[in-house]
């Protein structure tokens, strides 16, 4: 069986520097796969090779088992992508911002259908009539985060979303993301959060200066342990 | 609801709740609509009045006494060109031009400024037309409003968002020149209202519509011109910087660089330098209130010949009118000379300052605008030769009176005495040769054939800009 995603053997040059070295993982279906690193370590690019923004130098991205860059615009319609800082109006509400992207995405919503992701989210509803530029860190992920739900793709690539969010937001993020993998979905989710990490994915990868340097899943009902991922990823400051 | 008109609405939203663009646009429309008034008002009064003062220069000709027929050439006439009903929105040349001319024998006389009180009353605001805020502040609008139209997306991250999505940056740049093609069309209004109000004073539809679809053209030009920048551009600021400049180098560069080329191109000689040379050149030709000049010996052997006489006395005409004509049509002959060199020079001078449209859409617009009003230089020109004509025709005729209805021995003894100078005067009847002179734009197929050079440079900027937004869109990334 085709995985979702798959990178194999991924090299890519951003602006000439050597950003991804030979990086190859797959994510199957209804699974969580979180990739931690330090800054700069290429998480983002990654997410960015899967979306066909960035071609590679070597090697290549499938998605659903076709290369992306073959066919780019498949791969486009199956993901929904959480860039790392909100990427939303300031002078629009939230309702009007999930409106105009999903009518734009050919996925419009009814009012209820907003709401319903917005309850997922727990925006609070006073909030939802207001315009973003008064919103909070966290509540303007808490948005972005509802509008790739509202997208209901089968594979959804999450770039830091629980960044700005409070602890018990990041809880329910948890059980939210379980959920949705329950449900089938297949997400590849980027992190600097070694505890969530291990708290939420089924598999986690460590990637260091580009290169994919540690893989640790969860095995037999028990989670990751998050002191060796902890260890292996403080490794960086020996390396 | 199509991708492309949501993304258009989206922009409008975005305007309407910007303070800045709001009062932008409540400025330019205030702006807009005071010029509007002032300029409709002061074209209508000028219309009626110039109409007004032709009619009653041609009854106070006709109402002139039993006279001399010579003294009826000096009393002479006047000629008025009054504004076509689109001057209201283009009063073009006429702000630097004369709208009148007084018109006698032996003479050219320039044209002057129709009425000294409008000009005072406008102060400096008569350069403030409302087709040169369509010309240089709206472009500026424009700017302001669509310098970061697709960048902002970019700044934003939600073209990475939307680009993720599936959405193609042909379709998003599509969605924005909608928004800016929406905010041309309500700009359009004021312009449309003015043609359409235009046309009611019996101005052609050909002509208004081709000034509507000229500025239209014009406008889209820029708004092409602004979204191309903001496609291809990925700062704010560095879009805006370059859009001013772009702008400034358009509306105001260009156009003092083709005056001075022009104007350097073709030396056209001062108008009291070519005066000197032409009087110098008028005296040769004699002084035809006197019969007895030299100068006109071998006509006046021709004329006896002709009439088998040997005196001008046994002549069956009056020698001294034969004189008055004869030396009117040479005079007439030399000064039409310098006029048609003058202007042809004029003419040369405003068809290189034309050229520069290749360089600036303002320029082109312009040049356009002021024919397909009816406001250009052309047809000032075409207003002093008809004048001429007019001025020719009457003194000619009144001379050829002077020839045929009074004989030369009362002519001649006219100073003896009040009675004499009483029998040499003909019945005011006469007067009636004037003509009735009505000065009336080109026909409109002419105007626009005049200004289809200037609107397809204007065609060509907007096809071009468009082409540049089309390949940029295709080539956007993130
Ligand atoms: N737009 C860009 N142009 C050129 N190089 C870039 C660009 N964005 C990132 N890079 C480089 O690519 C490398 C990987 O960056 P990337 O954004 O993938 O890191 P990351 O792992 O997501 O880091 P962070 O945790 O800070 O988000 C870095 O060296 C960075 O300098
Ligand atoms: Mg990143």
């Amino acid at each position: 069986m085709t995985s979702p995603l798959e990178a194999r053997s991924l090299s890519l040059n951003r602006e000439g520097n050597n950003v991804l070295d030979g990086v190859s993982f797959t994510v199957a279906e209804g699974e969580i796969f979180a990739l931690l690193g330090g800054n700069g370590a290429g998480k983002s690019t990654t997410l960015l090779a899967f979306l066909g923004f960035l071609e590679p130098l070597e090697g290549e991205v499938l998605v659903n088992g076709t290369s992306v860059h073959g066919d780019v615009a498949s791969a486009r319609s199956a993901i929904a992508y959480l860039p790392e800082a909100a990427a939303l109006y300031g002078h629009m509400t939230a309702y009007e911002n999930l409106d105009y992207f999903l009518h734009l995405a050919g996925k419009p919503a009814s009012r209820d259908g907003l709401d319903a992701a917005l309850d997922r989210v727990a925006l609070p509803e006073e909030a939802r009539s207001r315009r973003l530029q008064s919103y909070s860190k966290g509540m303007r992920q808490k948005t972005a985060i509802a509008l790739a739900l509202l997208r209901e793709t089968p594979i959804m690539l999450l770039d830091e979303p629980t960044s700005g969010l409070d602890p018990v937001a990041i809880d329910e993020f948890h059980d939210l993301v379980k959920t949705l993998a329950q449900g089938g979905q297949t997400i590849l989710m980027v992190t600097h959060d070694v505890y969530g990490a291990c708290q939420v994915a089924d598999r986690v990868g460590l990637l260091r200066h580009g290169q994919l340097v540690g893989s640790f899943s969860a095995g037999n009902g028990k989670r990751i342990d998050t002191e060796t991922v902890h260890a292996a990823f403080a490794e960086r400051e020996v390396a | 609801m199509s991708t492309i008109s949501r993304i258009a609405r989206e922009e409008w939203r975005l305007w309407l709740r910007s303070k800045v663009v709001v009062a932008a646009a409540v400025i330019v429309t205030v702006l807009l609509a005071t010029t509007s008034i002032l300029t409709i008002n002061r074209v209508a009064e000028e219309q009626s009045q110039r109409l007004e003062q032709q009619v009653a220069a041609e009854k106070t000709f006709f109402a002139q006494p039993d006279r001399h027929p010579h003294r009826m050439v000096h009393y002479g006439h006047y000629a008025f060109r009054p504004p076509p009903p689109l001057a209201m929105f283009e009063p073009g040349v006429d702000a630097v031009t004369g709208q009148s001319i007084f018109l006698e024998g032996h003479r050219q006389n320039t044209a002057m400024f129709a009425d000294t009180k409008a000009a005072a009353d406008l102060g400096g605001f008569a350069a403030l037309t409302p087709a040169s805020l369509y010309q240089i502040l709206l472009p500026l609008l424009l700017i302001v409003l669509g310098h970061a139209l697709f960048l902002r997306e970019r700044e934003s991250g939600t073209l990475a968002v939307m680009l993720a999505q599936g959405q193609s940056g042909t379709k998003l740049a599509l969605g924005k020149a909608l928004a800016l093609l929406s905010v041309i069309a309500i700009f359009m209004i004021p312009l449309i209202a003015v043609a359409a109000y235009s046309m009611s004073l019996g101005e052609s539809g050909l002509a208004a519509l081709s000034l509507v679809s000229g500025y239209f053209v014009y406008l889209c030009a820029w708004g092409a011109i602004v979204l191309a920048a903001s496609v291809i551009l990925k700062q704010r600021s560095v879009s805006l910087g370059v859009l001013i400049f772009a702008w400034l180098f358009a509306a105001l560069i260009v156009p003092r660089l083709a005056i001075n080329a022009s104007s350097a191109a073709i030396d056209a000689p001062g108008k009291i330098e070519s005066d000197l040379v032409m009087l110098a050149e008028q005296r040769k030709l004699g002084d035809g209130h006197n019969a007895a000049d030299p100068a006109f010996q071998r006509l006046q052997a021709e004329v006896l010949e002709q009439y088998g006489a040997d005196t001008i006395e046994e002549l069956p005409i009056n020698w001294r009118g034969v004189v008055a004509s004869y030396s009117e049509a040479e005079l007439t002959k030399l000064l039409n000379g310098y006029a048609e060199n003058r202007m042809n020079l004029e003419a040369s001078q405003s068809r290189i300052f034309d050229l520069f449209g290749l360089a600036s859409p303002t320029i082109a617009i312009s040049s356009a605008s002021r024919t397909l009003a009816g406001t250009d230089l052309a047809t000032h020109h075409r207003f002093l030769r008809e004048s001429e004509t007019l001025r020719f025709n009457f003194v000619q005729s009144l001379n050829e009176i002077h020839a045929n209805e009074l004989d030369y021995e009362t002519d001649i003894n006219r100073n003896n005495d009040a009675a004499s100078s009483q029998r040499a005067q003909v019945n005011s009847e006469a007067w009636q040769v004037l003509d009735e002179f009505r000065f009336g734009p080109d026909p409109a197929n002419a105007r626009v054939s005049r200004a289809s050079l200037s609107l397809g440079v204007l065609v060509g900027w907007l096809l071009i800009a468009i082409g540049v937004i089309f390949m940029a869109a295709r080539r956007v990334r993130l």
